[in-house]
């Protein structure tokens, strides 16, 4: 669908196609060493409980093997490598060298290392064979995928039968007053503590845009089943400010 | 979700302080054990890898073992060294592995307090708690005694344990005096029909 597309959003302008994942490696590649502090000040350390609530709802078990796209700086990685134990196997991909380079040198500092591989991919073409992960996670990363629909084709293509995607995403505020005050949170705020802790107001501003940019919850649930899962359900948290999509192939 | 964080926070600390550090726990390396907390109607499944506990709330498929308990029965664990009124599933062997895992924890608190406080206060501070345990210990002791008195001898709500024997010692006697009646009433019902044929 977006391929058809000479130009594509970026945040809230709109850049020629084959420049978003340049313009989104820029972003990540200023804020990459303060993005651990920056989610922490921007959600109020809340993200902690999203992906918390996440990593119970994958129901993961010692000897799975995981993706974790999109993976950053590895806060999942963390707790899906301690789950899956030396047995299993967990892969932190991202298209930013930058951020990977982080996650990498925090785990193998807490100690995290021997089930856990690193790789720089792209979403839209995963380097890995069909039916190969029991679990594939993807946490604040899809919204900044140039083609959405194809990432979700192949997270289906890379997912064992039985296997599971979760999305977790910012998405639509299902709660009109607090909809308001966290558009002026985002469009007012936001990119001044982006300025403030990271020097890098733009970036923040994008952060924001692309949100607002993102499929709401009942559109990315139909993607999800255009691109092959079998089922999908979603549950929004903190009212709607994050969705976790739920995905599974039989 | 936050008892699970709990859960898993207090059961990664114990095991990390434990003077035998947590050798007890190796051999359920890749074990997965349900939890199910009656009291509370919680379930929560423990995952042991050589990272140590995560604690989650799903699980896909099945545990090795499922342990149903209360969390009245699990933090009285170290006093009773057995969980009370547990029921274990699956693999009960290892179900009781892992109790005596849990049972085998030993953490030497005044050693990991001196680390922060030095020596002498860590000392003073386990003195004194327990000082407050054998207090408690005591007047624990004593409402119990003061207790059965009042019942056994101001109320008489309650039997002495003497009382008690000599009234098991003359159930047993009646029970026998009743059977031996009984054989006699039979037999009598036996000469009875033999003489009125």
């Amino acid at each position: 669908m977006s391929q058809q597309k000479k130009t594509i959003d970026f945040g809230f302008s709109e850049v020629p196609l084959e420049e978003k994942v340049k313009k989104v490696k820029g972003v990540f590649d200023s804020v990459a060493d303060k993005y651990d502090v920056m989610n922490d000040v921007m959600s109020f350390g809340i993200h902690r409980l999203w992906k918390r609530h996440t990593i119970e709802l994958s129901g993961i078990r010692p000897g799975n093997s995981v993706l974790d796209l999109a993976g950053g700086t590895g806060d999942l990685t963390k707790e899906f490598a301690k789950r899956v134990g030396k047995s299993g196997r967990v892969v932190l991909a991202d298209i930013n060298e930058s951020m990977v380079r982080v996650g990498r040198d925090r785990l193998i500092n807490q100690g995290i290392a021997g089930n856990v591989d690193y790789t720089i991919t792209n979403a839209e073409a995963l380097g890995f064979p069909d039916n190969t992960f029991d679990l594939a996670t993807i946490a604040f990363g899809l919204r900044n995928v140039t083609n959405k629909d194809k990432a979700l084709e192949e997270l289906y293509r890379v997912l064992k039968p039985g296997g599971q995607l979760m999305v977790l995403e910012f998405s639509k505020v299902t709660q009109p007053l607090l909809a308001k005050a966290y558009d002026f949170y985002s469009f007012n705020i936001l990119p001044k503590m982006g300025k403030l802790i990271a020097d890098d107001e733009a970036s923040y501003q994008y952060l924001a845009e692309s949100i607002r940019m993102h499929p709401d919850q009942d559109t990315l649930k139909q993607m999800m089943l255009d691109a092959g899962f079998d089922k999908a359900e979603y549950l929004n948290m903190s009212e709607g400010i994050v969705a976790l999509h739920r995905g599974w192939k039989y | 979700m936050m008892l699970n964080k709990a859960l898993e926070f207090i059961l990664n600390e114990a095991i990390r302080l434990d003077e035998g550090h947590g050798a007890a726990f190796k051999p359920l390396e890749d074990k997965v054990f349900t939890l199910t907390l009656n009291d509370l109607g919680t379930t929560s499944h423990l995952l042991f890898t050589a990272y140590g506990v995560s604690v989650q709330s799903d699980l896909q498929g099945d545990a090795d073992a499922t342990i149903e308990t209360s969390l009245v029965a699990l933090l009285a664990l170290p006093q009773t060294s057995e969980l009370k009124g547990a029921v274990f599933h699956g693999d009960e062997p290892l179900a009781e592995q892992f109790v005596d895992a849990l049972n085998s924890l030993e953490i030497d608190w005044e050693e990991h307090l001196s680390h922060y406080t030095g020596d002498l206060i860590a000392f003073k501070v386990g003195h004194a708690a327990r000082s407050v345990m054998q207090t408690k210990q005591g007047i624990k002791q004593q409402a119990g005694d003061t207790l059965k008195e009042y019942l056994q001898f101001e109320i008489n709500a309650l039997p002495t344990k003497s009382q008690v024997q000599r009234f098991n010692q003359q159930v047993v006697q009646i029970h026998q005096s009743v059977d031996a009646l009984e054989n006699r009433i039979d037999t009598l019902l036996k000469s009875a029909t033999t003489a009125s044929h």
